[in-house]
């Protein structure tokens, strides 16, 4: 279980007057809360900009928040206070997070196993039963340079994996897809609902949130315009599928920014 | 450790798997350097028989007095040919067919005969001629002053009264190797450069424009362990080049002394099986060293540039100082000593040219290896605690170094970051040591000046731009009240401390101290006030402000008093470039730190450091006088019993002194 309180990141902007250049100072993401359960798959929804990656990347130790706490809770509810064990507790996946292209994946994953400190014998069944889950036998003792975009994603996908975090961050993982891979990815995010697992994810395809998301964060501006469930939202907004109430949300918001 | 173990593996891989990196750090070796030496030695060889071969033409005027003498020449010149440097026929203007490599003119001027030789020195050929010739002109003459004497019946001493001749102590190969062994350094060295910044440049910007650095952080890595890794990788992979160079160089050399040449063979002879075996693995040691040092220095840039672009550009100009350093060993003066052994990269290229010559002073060359090793830690060392792996993947990654903005885009009271500091320091010390021991060289005087005024003038310069607010960064305030009694017991306390420790490091490295003492007696040559200035009162002022002041202050704001202090004393410590001062100055520093820390002020440290130096110019300039003022300053050694009391004294003083500065700081 994942609790962000009050998240905060602060970044500079460089503004030119004139010939003058002035660092004015804004917030990215501005005093977020949420929360993520076992077994439960949450969206972070917003236009681009909104500053979902910025508020995915503190949730994922990449970035160090400027104001506010990330707690990250296991099974039993014991909090993880090591960065290294939080980092090992972590799934992170975004377009951002690529491969060694100059390793096959069955190499790529026999390092994840080494880091994690996995024996020998474990590493390579774990490298067999990913490889079989995800149909790779094919290509994973190819150099990762050398595969699709959806073969790489798939490899990605294993190396999350490989470390078989209790929580998933993926970054708008289906984006740039065919049905053929997006659809195992979905499915892969369903099966690690079953597991227990906890799945925070991004993504535009709102059609595809609104049948995969239990809860829902929209995001405006760096701050939660609104949440809950696709129904809650659809109800509040008295609207009929999830891009409509997105929409009436995105213009509630900039009204109110105008005002 | 298994991940750190882990990680190094994956970046072997890695650079592995790159082609062109394998290229530059296997081929350049072990292909450019035997083609180098053999090809060039091949070329020179062809091109030398081809002058010997050659027959040059001394041409000379028809029915002149040349006709009489050219006999005689033929003759010497039959006699002496195997000397002369190339090959030589007499033909007269009627007998000449195309032209001339020199023209002999020779006139009869009273009782000499007078020869002159027309040559054109921006002819090779001619060249050769004429010094052949000059030669030839040379026994000619001698022959003629023999049977003078024998007219006047003297003997040939007569005109001998001394015989003169020296005899070179060094053998053939040690002679050559010291003449190769500055270049040969500078080579080497350069191969190591481009064998540790291509892997370094790979895996640190080449893994961020990959995109791979982003996923590594998502993994259980620390920022320590991921800069160590990568550090571990690229060394290693300096290292190997570093091997192979020598290999590939001992390889052409052996290949060059025993296939082609063998009048270099016997040159070789000399050579104790013993001796090659030391030299080999000095040599190995010393290159692994450097490879790592190199690496190091690599790292710094790589790490913090954005794209593979920016590292080159970065680069270059640490790339033209690294080959500036390496090829200091080609100037015939400058030696390896205590002093140039504390100088990075520049000890290298001097230790080749010690090692090629064979001259093996292993306390020197320790001290050389061992200090290239520490400089390598203590770089990576900082690198990886000060390596922000969220600046460097999301914003730029010299964040830490602000010194980069324009003026106009510091706020006014802006504070230097640690980057700002430890680049300010890297380059004071850069300045101080290519630009201040170059002056050194002329005059160590002038070069005192010069390095006061860069110490004081950098930190000026660095905070001027940032718009700090000098006034509370170097703690120009009144010393708060009371602080001053505690303040000088408290150096006098650390004075005697000094003088125990100084007095048991000279002790163990008495060659280290000796060289201390000599530089400073070129010092007490000068006017009194003048010695007073340049050695008491600029470094008090220059000094204090920048390790007091920039340095202390700077810390201070990021790591608090306590690790301010003892950063700055050691930084102040290593500053002085000596074995022997390192300890004491650190203490001499750690002390006056501590009084700017209490007093708020640094014009008690000032004043301080002013009496601490004129005291030891006093005592330098006017010995006499000191040994009678004060005996124990005068001893050229201090006895057990004598170290003891200044110790005991020192502790007293201090553990005095300390508390009644704290009285003082905590009643405000």
């Amino acid at each position: 279980m994942i609790i962000a309180d009050n998240l905060c990141k602060e970044f500079e902007r460089s503004v030119k007057k004139g010939k003058k250049v002035q660092k004015t100072k804004f917030l990215a993401v501005d005093h977020v809360s949420i929360q993520a359960k076992e077994g439960e798959i949450v969206g972070i929804l917003g236009p681009n900009g909104a500053g979902k990656t910025t508020l995915l990347r503190m949730l994922g130790m990449l970035m160090s928040p400027t104001e506010g706490s990330v707690q990250l809770k296991n099974a039993s509810g014991e909090e993880l206070t090591d960065d290294i064990k939080k980092k090992e507790a972590i799934g992170y996946l975004s377009g951002n997070t690529k491969l060694y292209p100059r390793f096959s994946i069955r190499e790529y994953l026999a390092f994840l196993g080494e880091l994690y400190e996995y024996g020998e014998e474990e590493i390579n069944k774990r490298i067999e039963d990913i490889i079989a889950v995800l149909n790779m036998e094919e290509f994973a003792d190819n150099r990762i340079e050398k595969l699709s975009t959806g073969q790489t994603q798939r490899a990605s996908i294993a190396r999350c994996l490989m470390a078989d975090p209790m929580l998933y961050i993926l970054d708008e993982p289906t984006l740039g897809l065919d049905i053929l891979s997006a659809d195992a990815i979905i499915s892969f995010m369903r099966k690690q609902k079953e597991n227990g697992k906890t799945v925070l994810y991004s993504t535009h395809y709102l059609e595809e949130a609104e049948v995969l998301c239990d809860r829902i964060y929209m995001i405006c501006n760096g701050h939660v315009a609104a949440s809950g469930t696709p129904k809650e939202l659809m109800s509040q907004t008295e609207t009929n599928n999830l891009r409509e109430a997105f929409h009436a949300i995105y213009d509630a918001e900039m009204k109110g920014e105008m005002a | 450790m298994r991940r750190l173990r882990t990680l190094v593996k994956k970046e072997i891989m890695d650079i592995l798997r790159d082609k062109k990196t394998l290229i530059i750090m296997v081929i350049v070796p072990l292909l450019l350097y035997p083609s180098i030496i053999i090809g060039m030695t091949l070329v020179m060889n062809m091109v030398f028989s081809s002058q010997e071969e050659q027959v040059y033409t001394v041409g000379y005027p028809v029915a002149g007095i040349e006709e009489e003498i050219i006999p005689d020449l033929q003759r010497l010149y039959e006699e002496n040919e195997e000397e002369l440097v190339c090959k030589l026929t007499f033909l007269s203007e009627e007998e000449l067919q195309s032209g001339h490599d020199v023209w002999l003119l020779v006139e009869q001027r009273e009782d000499s005969l007078y020869a002159e030789i027309a040559y054109a020195s921006t002819d090779q050929a001619s060249n050769y001629a004429e010094s052949a010739l000059s030669e030839l002109l040379d026994l000619y003459k001698e022959e003629l002053l023999k049977e003078k004497l024998n007219e006047e019946g003297l003997e040939e001493q007569f005109l001998q009264p001394l015989v003169q001749k020296s005899i070179d102590s060094a053998t053939e190969s040690e002679s050559m190797g010291m003449s190769l062994g500055g270049s040969i350094g500078m080579l080497l060295i350069t191969t190591i450069l481009l064998g540790a910044f291509y892997p370094a440049v790979d895996i640190t910007t080449g893994e961020k424009e990959r995109g791979t650095l982003e996923t590594l952080l998502t993994l259980p890595v620390t920022n320590f362990q991921m800069i160590m890794s990568k550090y571990i990788a690229v060394s290693m992979f300096a290292c190997a080049t570093a091997v192979l160079s020598i290999v590939a160089l001992g390889g052409s050399v052996l290949f060059l002394v025993f296939g082609v040449s063998t009048e270099l063979a016997a040159e070789f002879q000399g050579i104790s099986v013993q001796t090659v075996i030391v030299l080999v693995l000095l040599l190995l040691l010393a290159m692994i060293t450097t490879a790592l040092l190199i690496t190091a220095i690599c790292m710094c840039f790589c790490v913090f540039a954005k794209s593979n672009k920016e590292a080159n550009n970065y680069m270059t100009p640490v790339m033209l100082i690294i080959m500036f350093a390496s090829m200091v060993g080609m100037i015939p003066s400058v030696e390896l000593n205590y002093q140039t052994a504390l100088i990075p990269l520049v000890n290298v290229s001097l230790l080749m040219k010690q090692l090629l010559a064979q001259h093996f002073d292993f306390a020197v060359i320790g001290v050389t290896i061992a200090v290239n090793f520490a400089y390598s830690i203590i770089i990576i060392w900082i690198l990886a605690k000060m390596y922000d792996s969220e600046n460097v993947l999301f914003q730029d990654g010299f964040q830490s170094i602000r010194l980069f903005q324009k003026r106009s885009e510091f706020e006014k009271g802006t504070v230097p970051a640690v980057g700002d500091l430890v680049m300010s320091i890297v380059v004071i010390l850069l300045l101080v040591l290519y630009v201040g021991s170059a002056v050194s060289v002329r005059s160590t005087f002038a070069g005192t000046i010069v390095n006061q005024v860069i110490i004081f003038a950098v930190p000026v310069l660095v905070t001027w731009y940032m718009k700090s607010n000098q006034k509370e960064l170097f703690s120009f305030k009144k010393p708060k009240k009371g602080t001053i009694p505690g303040s000088i017991v408290l150096y006098l306390g650390t004075y005697c401390l000094e003088m125990a420790i100084a007095g048991i490091l000279i002790k163990a490295f008495p060659a280290s101290a000796e060289n201390v003492s000599m530089s400073f007696e070129q010092l007490a040559k000068q006017p009194v006030i003048l010695m007073l200035i340049v050695m008491a009162l600029m470094p008090a002022i220059g000094e204090e402000i920048c390790f007091r002041g920039f340095l202390y202050g700077g810390l201070k704001n990021k790591y608090g008093v306590k690790w301010a202090v003892v950063l700055s004393a050691i930084v102040f410590g290593a500053f002085h470039m000596s074995l022997v001062k390192l300890l004491p100055t650190a203490m001499l520093g750690a002390c006056l730190a501590y009084i700017v820390s209490v007093s708020g002020s640094i014009y008690i440290g000032m004043v301080l450091h002013f009496v601490n130096n004129a005291f030891s110019m006093l005592q330098m300039k006017y010995p006499d006088v000191f040994a009678k003022l004060f005996p124990v300053f005068a001893k050229p050694e201090l006895t057990l019993g004598d170290t003891l009391i200044f110790m005991g004294v020192g502790l007293i003083m201090i553990s005095i002194g300390i508390p009644l500065l704290k009285k003082q700081k905590n009643k405000t």
